[in-house]
């Protein structure tokens, strides 16, 4: 019994004190430049794929060969926890020497991010489009590296077309109402896919926002609340209440419904180049095509996205192994494989030049100049972002296209303060 | 005055002896001090502290806003529905576990053929991951490929598989089950302990009282079950108000507030909405009910008083 008693003293001891050492509040920031002259970077990036995780490893294992003197950790999540990853590690001191994210103005106006000049050379940063590198902009300093561009594009389902009597592929609202409508009545797919769930709710209010001439504001004021988008989201609102989509849209996310596309139960659906690599794996049987998103009045538009590379200062240490990191990676070669594995739009002049051929790619590279993108230069845009995925789904629940998109407003304008 | 000397005389001795006996605890009581504070104490605090911030949307400390954060919080319009929804979900599951499981639990006290693996079986839902239960019925609830929406449509009972995890309702519904599902183990074995301590003799002065099943039930078992039950009924109360898990992904995908629960508004406050110091205040909040909950379990059971 006694020596029971000391033996969880003592287990009990050790573990408070394991505790107390582990528990320390501010965090050692990572290890710096280390006695043997080997500096190790912290990379945290999101999943754009299944592959995204092997793909960065190999650029890494190949970096690394080259660089004995630089060791990267990478560390990969989805894009459901990545944000709040970051927040936790930005809050322990930990912060990513190399990040790839959405949103970046926030932590520029803060002051957290090095400055692009800071962790890439001069050719490099040359090479970028200029019309990416001015979206990595705030308040005149250049901060993230523009990494991947995409657009959206409407997919639409041959084999339930046919079934369903529908001859053309919609190219504006009221036809893509009626050919929705259409295949809904006569098949047993539903029309159109529209996922309003938390997954990406703002990808799918933006695509139809844009079709209006609509959009989310720029670097000085998030506008959502605007007549345009409120009468494209009257539009969301007749697609639903008329049952064109599929059941339950405002807790839809994306990809289990694009999955129901791939399966061939879907008639229409927006979707990335992404899409059309995973229907060749998944399902390459679909008779599918890929068409320009219908707007309102048939007028080219769609959602652009950008994501980008960036880097969190801490205490500047690192800068140089950053620089050679992204010299590295941007290198014609090395980016261009990493971008057409991944299925997206190339940001560098060297890398455009390379793809151009690319038959994937074209229908999509064809409507980027016509993008819209999110005003990610905006430092309320991470909350506008957060709102739209918690509340745009309630259209969908019988609440007025005018209260929930002032309901949105509402939080940006919070933040903006 | 002759007291007050001596009582400025004493003291020095009466330190002493008690510096004494502190310092030789203090190794005893030490670690699971130092526990208990680095572990409750500090997060608890710490949570107060940024309820009075103001922290920016990345998460630095910017400055003190006093109880703003909390007028903030008691002006959200979504409040009352929330706090309805924690009501309704904590009763309907906390009752519906002690039920079951007093049945379930009598079941287990007889002895029948196999009964030690039965009893094994019950352990089960205690034992997997709650992400990893919930996650399963929440792929069988899917209306798409989910096989409890196919069973549906197979019997006909269905045409088309059902949202049961997209609409408000059903979601916490289907939730409902889940919590009572994991559950029951503990609340079983909880009262099976119970049943175990119900001496013999009472039982048999019940039968030569000619007291009846039901009638030995409530007046001779169940009353002596008050502790066991006591404790389950506390303990699933605070679980089940402080659920995460399994709200998150029955509702996660229901968009707006109406099928949230104070646990998991405050983690859309975090999450959507990135604000700290707001889901901090609510987090106070959170933990002032679950403490007015425990004081009133406290003073109107009296689970530590002897029957």
């Amino acid at each position: 019994m006694k020596r029971t008693a000391r033996t969880s003293i003592l287990a009990l001891s050790t573990a408070s004190a394991l505790l107390l050492t582990s528990c320390g509040f501010s965090g050692g920031g990572g290890s710096q430049g280390g006695e043997d002259g080997v500096t190790t970077l912290n990379m945290l990036v999101p999943t754009y794929s299944t592959g995204t995780k092997t793909l960065w490893e190999g650029v890494i294992k190949d970096f690394e060969a080259e660089h004995e003197d630089i060791d990267i950790n990478l560390e990969v999540q989805s894009w459901d926890n990545l944000e709040g990853v970051l927040k936790t590690k930005l809050q322990g001191n930990q912060a990513p020497d190399i990040y790839n994210g959405g949103a970046f103005a926030e932590y520029a106006a803060e002051g957290l991010l090095a400055p692009a000049s800071d962790i890439a050379s001069d050719e490099t940063l040359a090479d970028f489009q200029q019309s990416f590198a001015d979206a990595e902009t705030y308040e005149g300093t250049q901060y993230a590296l523009p990494l991947i561009a995409s657009a959206r594009a409407l997919f639409y389902n041959e084999t339930l077309m046919k079934e369903a009597g529908v001859e053309q592929v919609p190219t504006t609202w009221d036809e893509l109402y009626e050919a929705s409508k259409k295949i809904s009545e006569k098949t047993k797919a539903a029309g159109y896919g529209m996922p309003l769930g938390s997954e990406e709710a703002q990808g799918e209010s933006l695509i139809w926002f844009a079709g209006n001439g609509g959009n989310f504001g720029d670097a000085e004021k998030i506008s959502v609340d605007t007549p345009a988008n409120i009468e494209a989201a009257k539009f969301m609102q007749k697609m639903i209440e008329g049952g064109v989509t599929q059941n339950d849209p405002g807790a839809t996310q994306r990809t289990p419904m694009l999955n129901t596309f791939i399966q061939g139960k879907v008639g229409f659906a927006y979707g990335l180049p992404q899409t059309a690599v995973q229907i060749e794996k998944e399902n390459p049987d679909l008779k599918y095509g890929i068409a320009p998103v219908a707007t309102k009045d048939g007028s080219a538009a769609t959602l652009g996205v950008a994501d980008r590379l960036m880097s969190f200062k801490n205490d500047g240490s690192k800068s140089a192994a950053v620089k050679e990191f992204m010299d590295y990676f941007y290198s014609a070669p090395v980016y261009t494989k990493w971008v057409s594995a991944e299925g997206f739009l190339p940001t560098t002049k060297s890398g455009s030049e390379q793809l151009d051929g690319d038959q994937t790619l074209k229908p999509f590279l064809d409507l980027l100049p016509n993008a819209v993108f999110y005003p990610t230069t905006n430092p309320a845009w991470n909350a506008t972002d957060g709102a739209f995925k918690s509340m745009m789904g309630e259209i969908a629940t019988g609440k007025s296209a005018e209260d929930v998109l002032g309901g949105i407003q509402a939080k940006a304008d919070a933040a903006s303060n | 005055m002759s007291t007050a000397v001596r009582d400025a005389a004493a003291p020095k001795y009466r330190v002493r002896k008690h510096d004494q006996s502190w310092w030789a605890s203090l190794p005893w009581i030490g670690p699971a001090l130092a526990l208990i504070l680095a572990i409750v104490v500090f997060p608890a605090g710490y949570m107060i502290y940024n309820s009075t911030r103001k922290i920016s949307q990345v998460g630095t400390d910017l400055e003190s806003v006093g109880l703003k954060n909390f007028a903030t919080v008691f002006a959200d319009p979504a409040l009352p529905r929330i706090l309805i929804n924690t009501f309704f979900w904590v009763i309907i599951v906390v009752l519906l576990t002690v039920v079951i499981s007093l049945a379930l639990a009598q079941f287990l006290n007889k002895p029948f053929p196999g009964r030690t693996l039965v009893r094994m079986a019950v352990i089960v839902p205690w034992a997997a991951s709650v992400v990893m239960t919930t996650t399963l019925f929440y792929y069988a609830m899917d209306p798409n490929y989910g096989l409890f929406n196919k069973f549906l449509v197979d019997l006909g009972v269905l045409e088309e598989g059902f949202g049961w995890t997209k609409n408000a309702v059903p979601a916490i519904a289907v939730s409902i089950v889940v919590a009572v599902f994991v559950s029951i183990p503990f609340t079983t074995y909880t009262i099976l302990a119970g049943l175990q301590a119900v001496p013999d003799e009472t039982l048999e002065a019940a039968k030569m009282d000619g007291a009846g099943r039901w009638r030995t039930y409530f007046s001779v078992i169940l009353p002596q079950l008050r502790s066991a039950l006591a404790v389950s009924v506390l303990i699933n109360i605070i679980n089940v108000f402080n659920n995460l898990p399994i709200l998150r992904v029955m509702t996660g995908s229901i968009p707006g507030n109406d099928a949230d629960t104070l646990m998991t508004y405050i983690f859309k406050v975090l999450q959507f909405d990135r604000r700290l110091d707001l889901s901090s205040a609510l987090s106070v909040v959170n933990f002032a009910i679950v403490l007015v909950i425990v004081a009133i379990y406290v003073k109107t059971v009296k689970p530590m008083q002897e029957v």
